[in-house]
């Protein structure tokens, strides 16, 4: 393939990284997230098979293929299971209302193009053009989490964060050294797990994943 | 060799944990005694950052021990020590059963073994991990005994502590970047010494933002104000050893992952970037926490605000040039000493009055006069008042504060502190007096479990009279790391 | 060939290919149902007898309701002079600006708006203001998705974009075009009140937007209004295949080039009436306060648009 291609289509496997976040915002199904969250993961493995062939680093298809294992299939099965075990379905209202939702997602986009404007100027990367689009889709996963309401949604919030630092991580650096990159793998791994025997937790104790609920512990 | 015989016990303990089913005391026993071992190792480290070596091992030098983390190291095992010896499960008491003790033993001892990795790789990628592993292993305690407080405060615990440790990465990728940008890649570019070396020429824009991260990030786990609303739930629903743990030296590693990077970007932008921030979150820290502890009902949350404060001040210290970490070094022993020991004096108290409500307990000194002794000199400790050592590490810092010319800042803190001082000892007051309840047995059960305490009360007296020697080296060890 | 006939009969043969568009969309639609369907040509039937019938008053109305109908279609006439249809460059293209085009549609839409008030019927009124709500969100995402298309070509200008897409082909394939064109293609839907967002052959008070409106018109009004909703689906049609996939769209007005240029695009258009007739098969519409859920995923798509052409230059 050619060189001058590697810019636009690591651009637009990002853009579309972001896409698939910016869906977290739109629908209210708790399954369109999980869907959302599988496709954002599959055409983040193909920017790092991208990133590895153009970047000529064979390292970078084992993390693609890790990824893949991890965060398309073994993830959201994880998730389905645990959604359709504890019954949760829309996320009814959320904190903050579906369309000034996606206003504020746009917003923190532009916040990550400002922030990341030094960044951008620094590198001498084909890839540096969609480094923002990474940092927008961390923030998008940021403000989901604070905002949604139902727990499934909040881990799916942090799994899109993490998502969009790896982006960050293969577009800036074409890929932070392999031993911490599994690392980072393994623990994202302990900790969805954690999540999600604590959301099994939460709805035995609370008979719901309403996070709204959890109002016990105040001052 | 040395780190091996530091990190391989816990790793031991737990696996000791997870293969006897059912649990038996000996599991608990043998947990105890292994973690002497760990604790002799980072005395043995400690040794040679005193002599002034600084001890590299492992592949690719994975591990490395400076003074800095030879204090950290201590500090963590001896806290872990202790909590081990004091945890349930050794054959007292039936609070718990088999497998929740199994899980706890389980847990706990991979939770050391995070943390005592965390202050011993050279890698600030691998410290990275080895932190975020201490939330998720910390986070399976937390719900020992499964009540609505206790599942809600694990949960907000899991979720802000990755996502501020989700930011931190972020701030590190953005490091790592800027190297790369400069350099190429490299193996071993995270490397803290490597990087330190390579740190003035990276680029002050690009570090700039990822220490504002770093600081969220890092600072989230700390218990840094704002973000710190997980910390009196999570510190306050878990059983009182983990509580011991995670105050005591848990908010010390984050820190410590601080600090290192603070090195960092210091030698990049100069220190006045990072002082200026860290003075702004440490004041705020102590702000909050004060009128917090104003208007605490439940003496494990107090504590819980009482470490956030001086979280607060360990940071101010940190951003108060070279005298100033010294003192925030010196600070965060005395305290790792003194809140774990009140976290364990509060357990006993939970178990005899059965609630954590400051209004249920009354007449402490009638009931259990031991602990309430205890519970009353750690209380004087952690108010920052003479002979104890906190008094000490407090005075430095507010010296090394007017040295540096901040003499109103030093004001403002002193302010704080007498309010969080006035607001803790009226509780200790209303705990201390007053006519318990019929039903309250009197008397100690278990007095050895209080000979640890006893222990920490030497240390805190000791430091609280002069500095021995050699902690004094160690301290100027680490003020010379950060002088530049 | 003079370049101003070439203006208009760009305009004339508008006016002759909008009523097949819709009839052709709507024949589509009832064979992908199983239906048989009226012909495609059904609407110039349909418009033949609206201009022989009688016109309506309601003594209610204003001035304004009879004005209306010749505002709605005179500045849809005015659109298609300005825009690109399937030949570039042409004189009034230096007044085919991005903002007179989207000004000019809004005209129409307001002023279709306040002819839905006028008579006072609660129609009318429920109708112009969900009218009102969707271009609220709408009109601003159209100037933004060709907004972004602008900063990519360096111009404003409707015929200038198309004409340096053509000379750069690769430009097509960045993240901000494709953002760009599914944010317009649901403006669009968005727009010609097509489902998910309107029903365009209801006329159930819960589902009907645009019908509302114009629900006290008749005769020849109607008539200009039903074909000036035609030119817009039009022209919106035009749009989103000339800025996008400019191929096709003749440069130079040599009969050659204009005898080619002519077809493709009536089968571009063609080819967006199957995937409009498709989707509105295939889709239920929207509950109403769900629309501006969707408008608002459209607008943040162009403001993505926008930030990447301009901050991936």
């Amino acid at each position: 393939m050619d060189e001058t291609l590697f810019a636009p289509l690591t651009t637009l496997g990002a853009s579309l990284v972001l896409l698939f976040g910016v869906v977290l915002l739109w629908r209210r199904s708790l399954n369109a997230y999980i869907q959302a969250f599988k496709w954002q993961s599959v055409i983040l493995s193909g920017v790092f098979f991208l990133v590895g062939y153009f970047g000529h680093d064979p390292e970078l298809y084992g993390v693609g293929v890790a990824l893949l294992g991890l965060k398309v299939f073994f993830i959201p099965h994880l998730l389905g299971r645990l959604r359709k075990r504890v019954g949760a379905d829309h996320e009814i209202t959320p904190y903050v209302n579906i369309a000034t939702s996606l206003l504020i997602g746009g917003m923190l986009v532009l916040l990550a193009y400002v922030l990341m404007r030094p960044v951008v100027t620094v590198s001498t990367l084909p890839t540096r053009g969609a480094l923002p689009l990474a940092l927008g889709l961390v923030f998008i996963g940021l403000f989901v989490l604070i905002t949604r309401k139902k727990a499934i949604t909040q881990v799916v919030g942090f799994l899109v964060m993490e998502n969009g630092i790896a982006l960050l991580a293969v577009l800036g650096t074409y890929g932070i050294p392999l031993i911490i990159e599994m690392g980072v793998f393994l623990d994202l791994l302990m900790g969805i797990l954690v999540m999600q025997v604590f959301i099994y937790q939460i709805q035995d104790t609370f008979e719901s994943i309403d996070v709204d609920r959890l109002t016990h512990l105040k001052h | 060799m040395l780190f091996l015989l530091l990190l391989l016990p816990s790793l031991l303990a737990a696996l000791l944990a997870l293969v006897v089913r059912p649990y038996r005391p000996a599991v608990g026993w043998s947990n105890a005694v292994l973690s002497l071992a760990a604790f002799g190792a980072a005395l043995g480290v400690a040794g040679h950052a005193i002599a002034g070596e600084i001890l590299v091992w492992g592949p690719g030098d994975l591990f490395r021990a400076d003074s800095l983390s030879a204090l950290l190291m201590v500090c963590v095992s001896a806290v872990a020590a202790m909590t081990l010896f004091l945890s349930p499960g050794l054959g007292r008491s039936a609070a718990f059963t088999d497998r929740q003790l199994r899980r706890y033993h389980l847990f706990i001892n991979l939770f050391i073994f995070s943390m005592l990795l965390a202050v011993s790789v050279n890698n600030i990628g691998i410290m990275w991990i080895a932190i975020e592993a201490t939330t998720v292993f910390s986070a399976m305690v937390i719900p020992l005994t499964l009540s609505k407080a206790s599942v809600e405060a694990s949960w907000k615990y899991i979720l802000i502590c990755s996502v501020g440790i989700a930011l931190a990465f972020v701030g590190t990728v953005l490091g790592y970047f800027d190297f790369v940008a400069l350099s190429g890649r490299a193996e071993n570019a995270l490397n803290w010494p490597v990087l330190l070396n390579f740190a003035p020429h990276l680029h002050p824009e690009v570090m700039r933002i990822a220490f504002i991260f770093l600081l969220i990030g890092y600072g989230t786990k700390a218990g840094l104000a704002p973000m710190h609303t997980w910390l009196p739930d999570a510190h306050s629903e878990s059983p009182a050893t983990l509580s011991a743990l995670m105050s005591g030296v848990l908010l010390a590693v984050a820190m410590y992952a601080l600090l290192r990077w603070k090195m960092v970007v210091d030698a990049t932008l100069g220190d006045g970037f990072t002082d200026t921030l860290l003075l702004t979150l440490g004041l705020l820290t102590l702000f909050i926490a004060a009128f917090s502890l104003v208007r605490a009902s439940n003496y494990k949350r107090m504590l819980a605000y009482s470490s956030v404060e001086h979280t607060g001040l360990i940071c101010i210290g940190l951003a108060l040039g070279p005298i100033g970490t010294f003192a925030a070094m010196y600070h965060i022993v005395n305290h790792a000493a003194a809140k774990s020991m009140m976290f364990f004096l509060s357990g006993r108290i939970l178990h005899r009055f059965h609630s954590t409500e400051l209004g249920a307990v009354r007449g402490l000194l009638k009931v259990m006069p031991a602990t309430a002794i205890l519970f009353a000199a750690g209380m004087l400790a952690l108010v920052g008042l003479p002979p104890f050592g906190l008094f000490m590490s407090e005075f430095a810092l507010v010296r090394a504060g007017f040295v540096t010319g901040h003499p109103w800042l030093m004001a403002l803190l002193l302010v704080l502190l007498a309010v969080a001082f006035v607001a803790l000892l009226r509780h200790l007051n209303s705990m201390l007096h007053g006519t318990p309840t019929a039903e309250i047995a009197t008397g100690e059960d278990h007095r050895w479990g209080l000979v640890p305490m006893l222990m920490s009360v030497a240390v805190l007296l000791v430091l609280g009279f002069y500095l021995p020697a050699s902690f004094q080296s160690l301290l100027d060890g680490i003020a010379a790391l950060v002088t530049h | 060939m003079n370049a101003y006939l070439l203006e208009l009969a760009q305009a004339l043969i508008s006016l002759a290919v909008a009523p097949l568009l819709v009839g052709f969309i709507g024949w589509l639609k009832a064979r992908l149902q199983g239906r048989r369907g009226a012909p495609p040509w059904q609407p110039y039937f349909v418009l033949r007898k609206l201009f022989s019938k009688e016109v309506i008053v309601s003594e209610h109305a204003s001035w304004l309701f009879r004005f209306a109908p010749y505002v709605v279609f005179g500045s849809g006439v005015a659109v298609t002079l300005l825009i690109p249809l399937f030949c570039v460059p042409l004189p009034f293209d230096a007044m085919g600006d991005l903002l007179m085009v989207v000004y000019l549609m809004l005209l129409g839409t307001f002023f279709l708006a306040l002819a839905g008030l006028d008579p006072g019927t609660a129609f009318g009124g429920m109708g112009a203001s969900r009218e009102m709500t969707v271009a609220a969100i709408a009109e601003p995402t159209i100037a933004l998705a060709i907004f972004s298309l602008a900063l990519r070509a360096g111009s404003t200008n409707l015929g200038q974009i198309v004409v340096n897409t053509l000379a750069d082909p690769t430009v097509a394939l960045n993240a901000g075009h494709l953002l760009a064109f599914v944010a317009l293609f649901v403006v669009t839907l968005a727009e010609t009140g097509r489902i998910p967002i309107d029903n365009p052959s209801t006329h159930l008070e819960l589902t009907m937007i645009h019908e509302a409106m114009i629900l006290e018109h008749s005769g020849r009004h109607l008539a200009l209004i039903e074909w000036a909703s035609g030119l817009k689906l039009l022209i919106f049609f035009s749009l989103l295949a000339n800025l996008f996939v400019p191929w096709g769209v003749a440069t130079t007005l040599s009969p050659v080039y204009l005898l080619i240029a002519l077809p493709i695009w009536i089968g571009k258009l063609g080819l967006l009436a199957v995937v409009v007739a498709v989707l509105e098969t295939r889709l239920a519409k929207l509950r109403l306060f769900r629309v501006p859920e969707l408008l608002s995923m459209s607008f943040v798509l162009a403001l993505l648009a926008v930030i990447s052409s301009f901050l991936l230059r």
